[in-house]
């Protein structure tokens, strides 16, 4: 294991961090730029530049370490990465109880299914060097959708109090009352993600299939693997955003039908 | 006469009185049921929004509910609805408790007309058919036309809500109630987001439906002459609390 990580600090570390000395330049070229229209990140920018660049060099750390595991350890990491993006995810979710276990059901479903499926295809080998990585990209995507739904969600139901409570009062069941801003916020969980596989090649080479030709794979079966990796993305952001939305739509009326999500606090009229 | 022609006028005149019940059952389709509030309450927030509340109104009477903004008036009407849930008490409807009818069963005979109109996205033959819809029901054409003429707007059907006044809108909000057909009315100041003639109008329009269906009502006001032209009893509410309960010309006069 020890010389595993040796191996790892020394093949081209060096390098790398002679590189990422000059993106750290270049961003603070820009911060200082910032200033000139009162924009002050200086602090900010600090700290997430030296947060991002620890953080990966311990990836990178553990990583090495565990380049030889099995897929019970693949499947412990990318758990951890599940619960990690769900407690980011909840912040969206203030106010819903529990927004974290939604947030967490619904990323776990999401990611789950579509891992599951590419593994099961045969799509993602079980090799914890390309589980990992690509793992973690369906889930961050999954998180993103999870906090764009349950966002919009929030906001379409708070700001439509009065056409929520008039359907409720027209004798609707909870879910018709808000089955619009159910599907709006699925729509909005979607949406960067179908934009993502239109722009496709055309706008961007993702990062997989930079990778895989940088590695010598032939550049027709890494666009291939591309697309399927961002439509993989797309579904695990669907079954998310609508997983999410279920579950907050559960917690948005009592068990006697009444409107209990709000944006302040009742007054007396 | 022959008796197959008197056998035909028979079955005419059978046939007339069956139309015409038909039609007086359309007008007064309404099982008036009495409502009465025993020891309601509510508190949200830490604040007691309405406090002990114990009133009966009879099959058919229209009382008004009058008071400062902030009395609890609003807060009141919603929970004999059940959009909110009560802290303490219950409302009977019709004698029967009414956390033992389901709430959208409940909702559906104790229809409930807002300050805003909040009409839904569409047209407003979508609009009027929405709370049949809910039930499984189709409302029939002649139905749905036959609603619009009670609330003076003729042909309607098709129009988009977006392009309503503000008095058609409300118009439309009230025959979606209706369609409904419900026991009991509840209307949160139906009148006070709307000009004066259109207020007018629409008051006009409702109590002549109230009185026509003999519907059992209860209408929040802020209006002190529209309590008098159009409740015999009327209550006031003080800090979620009933301060006064007696014939409208009295109880304002005590204010």
């Amino acid at each position: 294991m020890w010389i595993e990580l040796q191996n790892a600090l020394t093949s081209g570390v060096l390098i790398g961090l002679a590189q990422a000395a000059g993106a750290i330049v270049l961003c603070l070229a820009v911060v200082m730029l910032c200033r000139f229209f009162a924009v002050h990140v200086e602090r900010e920018s600090l700290i997430s530049i030296a947060r991002g660049l620890v953080q990966m060099v311990f990836v990178g750390m553990v990583l090495a370490l565990l380049l030889r595991g099995d897929l019970l350890i693949g499947a412990l990491i990318l758990l951890m990465m599940t619960l990690a993006a769900a407690v980011t995810a909840s912040r969206r979710l203030k106010g819903v109880a529990p927004g974290l276990l939604i947030s967490f059901w619904a990323i776990l479903a999401g990611s789950g299914v579509v891992i599951g499926t590419m593994l099961a295809t045969g799509t993602l080998k079980s090799n914890i060097a390309v589980l990992v990585p690509v793992g973690s990209m369906i889930i961050a995507n999954a998180m993103n959708a999870c906090a764009q739904a349950a966002e919009r969600f929030r906001a379409n139901v708070t700001t439509h109090i009065g056409q929520v409570e008039t359907a409720l009062a027209l004798g609707a069941t909870p879910t018709t009352a808000v089955a619009p801003y159910v599907q709006s916020a699925v729509y909005a969980s979607l949406l960067p993600r179908l934009d993502m596989l239109k722009s496709l090649g055309l706008v961007w080479i993702p990062g997989v299939m930079a990778g895989m030709m940088v590695s010598g794979a032939s550049p027709v079966y890494a666009g291939i693997y591309q697309f399927i990796i961002v439509a993989m993305i797309l579904a695990a952001s669907g079954i998310t955003g609508m997983v999410a939305v279920v579950l907050m739509r559960q917690r948005t009326f009592s068990a006697a039908a009444q409107l209990i999500l709000r944006q302040r606090p009742q007054t007396a009229a | 006469m022959s008796e197959t022609a008197s056998e035909l006028i028979d079955t005419t005149a059978n046939i007339e009185r069956s139309r015409t019940e038909l039609e007086s059952a359309a007008a007064l389709p309404q099982r008036a049921s009495s409502l009465e509030t025993r020891h309601l309450s509510h508190a949200a927030g830490g604040k007691v929004l309405v406090d002990d509340m114990s009133i009966h109104v009879q099959p058919g009477e229209v009382l008004a509910v009058v008071g400062a903004s902030g009395a609890g008036k609003s807060s009141f009407l919603r929970l004999i609805n059940r959009l909110d849930e009560p802290t303490g008490g219950t409302v009977l409807l019709g004698g029967q408790d009414y956390r033992g009818i389901a709430p959208q069963q409940l909702r559906r005979r104790v229809g409930m007309v807002m300050q805003t109109a909040y009409l839904f996205p569409g047209s407003v033959a979508g609009n009027i058919a929405f709370g049949p819809h809910q039930r499984g029901e189709t409302l029939s054409a002649d139905a749905l036309a036959a609603l619009l003429e009670r609330v003076g707007l003729p042909g309607y059907q098709d129009r988009e809500v977006s392009k309503l006044s503000g008095g058609e809108a409300q118009r439309i909000s009230v025959a979606r109630m209706l369609a409904n057909e419900p026991e009991v009315l509840l209307l949160d100041e139906p009148t006070s987001a709307l000009d004066e003639t259109s207020a007018r109008g629409v008051e006009e329009l409702v109590m002549s439906i109230v009185h026509e269906r003999r519907m059992t009502c209860v209408i929040v006001t802020h209006n002190a002459r529209q309590a008098e032209r159009i409740a015999r009893r009327t209550m006031m509410m003080r800090a979620g609390r009933l301060a006064a309960i007696g014939l409208t010309a009295e109880v304002l006069h005590v204010d």
